[in-house]
């Protein structure tokens, strides 16, 4: 890891949720950059590519299922992290037949998503 | 839609009382029940989210509420569907209940107590909306750290809204403001007119009995012949995210009849243009401020100062910082004159690194007549230093205490009273230079270069970073020479260990639940605790200096001061937003306040919580199913009757198809029970030698009987009776047990054919020490899953679950449920220390192995 830090992005418009993973993530050595607002994240997204992006489904103005199709098309390696407090089995198909990594329902602790985090890292390395 | 409800609930129960069959109404029953335990998870759950594990956002909140709400609607419609509504006050407390939750969610902040004045004594942090951050603290500092703080009383936002109604403040102040944020009104005038009219109103008289009482309780007994008075702003925000420090008045040196004149004084600084200002660029909402004021017996202070516990602009330097002066603090903190300064090593014992003293002139004193003025100083105290070596030692250990307490580097103001003691007046928040804090990208290389001593191990009862030389606990009795700062580790997470928790930086023990005690206090004093790492008594050493990271289950060798730096940044969950308005609204849904059915309270009107609708609705539908079935003309669908046991447990059973055999007027003895379940269940209860385990000598008979049993000569009432109820047929049980305050719902069946088989058990405690309580929960938890059993925690609530296994294993499983049913309801009086949680579960292994075979 120290060699080269695996780059992640955050999009809730709940500005809460970007305030306690950033912390949370950085100490664990990710580098983290964290959006509330899809039209920001998009413009991001254009400029660079992440290693991983988290993403919310439900939002004003350009939604999570939009915005992680772009990241998908534009960046297939990129893996995604849905997380959402209104999880269905519709929005979880959809997601995984974009080629989401995994999904993950609001509220979780910081221990779950550390663990999918570092499963999606696996990925990546094995590539 | 309250009263249509009502016409068609009573239509429908006029033909139902007829016609409509048990199997029916033992539906609408079993969804009540359904709906009970979703309702009491849902609350658990909610209640784990304050943890500090779980990340959440306001939208779960809103839609946890709205879930309860619904549920909770639908079991009030269901119960008067039950009882021909019997129970339509309930829509009453809950549309109380429901309007209180939907103002929190969008924002108001309710005064939780109709106290006008608060005694800081009886102030808790959960009091914060009713008498603001600064009053809340300080009173912490206090009652939780021990510390001396000044005497006084808040002045609660009750009484700011009573000052604000009588006055009809409420809608010319909403009109002004409009007008201000229209433009129409420049900030200046805003505030002329609104503080004028402040000043024209008159504080209410109960009220200014009520202040005034108070303050002259404060001065009683004192020597001071004139007590005078401080009185300072504690409104909403200040001191907690947002300092709002300076923005508001604080009053000195108030003789006792001016103190209704200085109470509208600082009321009025609310809305100074700053003030307002400064709110709206913090997004506060209009109605989230309400000013609470703080009144304090005036320290005539000798010496004034302010602490650093940290050096803000140097803080790996490692020192605390202390400026002082003669006289009261006011111009030291607003730099009026010049201060002594000493800088402290952090570490105990505080070694005095550097001294300047100045030459002071002046210092603020307060005047006789009232207020404050500058004096000259005496000559020879002028080139004195205003504190001595002691204070200052003592100074820098209260500095880590509160720093400890509040997990931020603090900023704390100080007086030093005539008889020479450390009065804590306030402290907040410090902020330290940002470029000395390690980046976050170079932390994990930083923190490589520390050994592990542990890793991965044990679960974290509360989350955070403490350092300190490790301190082995071999005897209880020990705990008295605990040193300050010290990490306590422990082979139990026993309750005693909360003795030192105002000295321990952290607690580790190998053993420990996060429900338990222990867990509890560590939360409420904010002491990281780590509990279950196994071996941790025998991997860390005496006075080895180490550093636990609670959330990584990480502890280093050493003390890792990047790692607090970098907490630093992290704002303390307990102070977000969403976690404030989780902990406002669950206090309208999870505090239980019905216990007693006998008790007078027990009634709609009471019910004043989810919870307590939850709990009397569930009450009431197992007295109906009895009540109907038993004391009344049952239906013809089923039979019901009273068991006839050697031991009394007051049990009804009804039958909704061959769950029982034979005549039955007088009552069923256990041998006409043809339901199997409900036969093996009693096997397990009566078993001997489950009861011979107590080192007490309590038999079941007279044990049981005063539990559940009321004296005989009510018994002709049938609402006295025992609540105690199983529904059963050939194959199944459903049992609602009430065993003193302990709540057992068990449902079982069982059939040959494996797919259908399933046993649900719940266990719930009730009003019992909470000690006790969840080392019984523990136990239940290790025993059932043991046998298989898919097991939730939620507090005090055990919910085990099991499916699809044979006809022999699922007999097996319900005679062990029959020994638990009784055998937890002692242990209450047997839990005596966690030591007991193994030795139990071997016992009841013992009697399974017994009874069943390996």
């Amino acid at each position: 890891m120290a060699s080269e830090q695996t780059s992640i992005l955050i999009l809730d418009d709940e500005p809460i949720v970007s305030k306690r993973l950033k912390p949370s993530l950085e100490k664990k050595g990710y580098k983290v950059e964290t959006f509330t607002s899809s039209a920001d994240a998009l413009k991001r997204i254009q400029e660079r590519q992440f290693d991983i992006v988290i993403t919310d489904l439900k939002m004003d103005g350009v939604d999570g299922m939009q915005f992680l199709t772009e990241v998908k098309e534009k960046y297939p390696d990129t893996e995604v992290i849905v997380i959402t407090g209104f999880a269905t089995m519709a929005t979880a198909k959809e997601s995984f037949n974009k080629g989401v990594f995994d999904f993950l329902a609001k509220p979780f602790k910081l221990g779950e998503i550390a663990e999918v985090i570092s499963m999606a890292e696996e990925k990546i390395k094995n590539k | 839609m309250k009263n249509i409800l009502h016409q068609v609930g009573q239509l429908f129960q006029k033909k139902e009382q007829m016609t409509v069959p048990f199997k029916l109404i033992f539906a609408d029953f079993k969804k009540i029940l359904n709906l009970n335990n979703q309702i009491l998870d849902l609350i658990a759950d909610a209640n784990d989210k304050l943890s500090g594990d779980y990340i959440f956002d306001e939208q779960y909140i809103h839609a946890t509420c709205h879930q309860l709400t619904d549920l909770v609607r639908e079991l009030i419609v269901l119960i008067n569907h039950l009882t021909q509504q019997k129970y339509s006050d309930l829509y009453n407390s809950f549309h109380h209940i429901e309007e209180n939750i939907e103002a929190i969610l969008q924002g108001a902040v309710l005064c939780p107590v109709k106290d006008y004045i608060l005694p800081y004594a009886s102030i808790t942090r959960d009091l914060i909306d009713a008498v603001g951050g600064k009053n809340a603290n300080l009173a912490e500092i206090g009652s939780v750290l021990g510390l001396p703080i000044p005497e006084g009383f808040a002045i609660t936002t009750a009484a700011f809204s009573l000052f604000w109604s009588e006055n009809n403040l409420e809608e010319e102040v909403a009109a002004i403001i409009e007008q201000w944020e229209q433009k129409t009104l420049s900030d200046e005038e805003m505030a002329w007119k609104i503080q004028r009219m402040i000043f024209d109103s008159t504080v209410p008289a109960k009220l200014e009995k009520e202040i005034l009482d108070a303050a002259s309780n404060l001065s009683k007994g004192k020597q001071d012949a004139t007590p005078s008075f401080a009185i300072r702003s504690s409104a909403q925000g200040e001191d907690g995210v947002f300092s709002f420090a300076g923005q508001y008045r604080s009053c000195l040196n108030i003789p006792l009849k001016n103190i209704p004149q200085a109470y509208k004084e600082v009321v009025a600084s609310l809305y100074s243009p700053e003030a307002m200002e400064y709110r709206r660029r913090k997004d506060f909402r209009a109605n989230e401020i309400k000013m609470s004021v703080a009144c304090q017996l005036m320290i005539p202070a000798k010496t004034s100062g302010v602490m650093y516990s940290y050096d803000p602009v140097l803080p790996e330097e490692e020192t605390l910082v202390i400026s002082s002066a003669w006289g009261l603090g006011d111009p030291i903190v607003s730099g009026k004159v010049a201060t002594d300064l000493f800088v402290l090593d952090r570490q105990p014992p505080h070694e005095v690194k550097e001294v300047q003293v100045v030459r002071k002139e002046q210092s603020m004193n307060l005047h006789g007549s009232g207020g404050t003025g500058m004096e000259p100083v005496r000559e020879e105290q002028r080139t004195q230093p205003s504190l001595k070596n002691q204070q200052l030692k003592d100074l820098a250990q209260i500095g880590l205490q509160l720093e400890k307490y509040f997990k931020k580097p603090q900023d704390v103001e100080f007086s030093i009273d005539q008889q020479d003691r450390i009065i804590v007046l306030q402290s907040r928040q410090l902020s330290l230079q940002q470029e000395q804090m390690p980046r976050a990208s170079d932390l994990t290389d930083i923190i490589g270069k520390y050994p592990i001593l542990m890793q991965g191990k044990g679960i974290a009862a509360m989350k955070g970073i403490a350092s300190g030389p490790v301190w082995v606990l071999e005897h209880d009795g020990d705990l008295q020479n605990f040193p300050m700062g010290a990490i306590l580790v422990a082979r139990y997470a026993s309750p005693q260990l909360a003795r030192v928790i105002h000295k321990a930086s952290g607690f580790i023990t190998d053993i420990g639940s996060t429900t338990g005690h222990l867990a509890t206090v560590a939360r409420e004093f904010r002491v990281p605790a780590l509990f279950n790492t196994e071996n941790a008594i025998t991997l860390l050493k005496h006075g080895q200096e180490i550093t636990l990271d609670t959330e990584s289950l990480t502890v280093y060798e050493g003390i890792v001061h990047e790692l607090h730096y970098y907490t630093f940044h992290e704002e303390p969950i307990e102070e977000m937003y969403e976690y404030r308005l989780l902990r406002r609204i669950l206090k309208k849904i999870e505090p239980l306040n019905l216990f007693d059915p006998h008790d007078e309270n027990f009634i709609p009107q009471g019910c004043r919580t989810y919870h307590d609708l939850t709990r009397f609705v569930h009450e009431k539908a197992v007295e109906t199913i009895i009540d109907l079935n038993f004391y009344h003309t049952h239906q013809r669908d089923t039979q019901a009757g009273q068991l006839l046991w050697d031991y009394p447990l007051d049990l009804i059973l009804i039958d909704v198809g061959g769950g029982i055999e034979g005549e039955h007027d007088k009552g069923i003895r256990p041998e006409q029970i043809r339901s199997i379940p409900m036969q093996t269940l009693l096997q397990g209860m009566s078993h001997p030698g489950i009861w011979d385990m107590s080192p007490v000598k309590v038999d079941f008979g007279s044990f049981m009987s005063s539990l559940t049993r009321t004296p005989p000569t009510r018994s002709s009432q049938p609402e006295d009776i025992g609540r105690n109820l199983a529904v059963i047929s050939a194959e199944y049980t459903n049992i609602n047990f009430r065993l003193g305050y302990h709540f057992t719902v068990i449902d079982a069946y069982l059939s040959d054919n494996i797919l259908d088989n399933h046993i649900y058990f719940r266990f719930s405690g009730g009003v019992t020490d909470t000690v006790r309580r969840s080392r019984r929960t523990s136990l239940l938890n290790k025993i059932l899953s043991h046998y298989d059993f898919l097991c939730e925690q939620h507090g005090d609530i055990i919910v085990g679950r099991l499916k699809r296994m044979n006809k022999k294993s699922m007999l097996k499983r319900l005679f062990l449920l029959g020994l638990l049913i009784g055998f937890t309801r002692q242990l209450d009086v047997k839990m005596v220390s966690d030591a007991k949680i193994p030795v139990y579960f071997e016992q009841i292994k013992t009697i399974m192995e017994e009874s069943h075979g390996k």
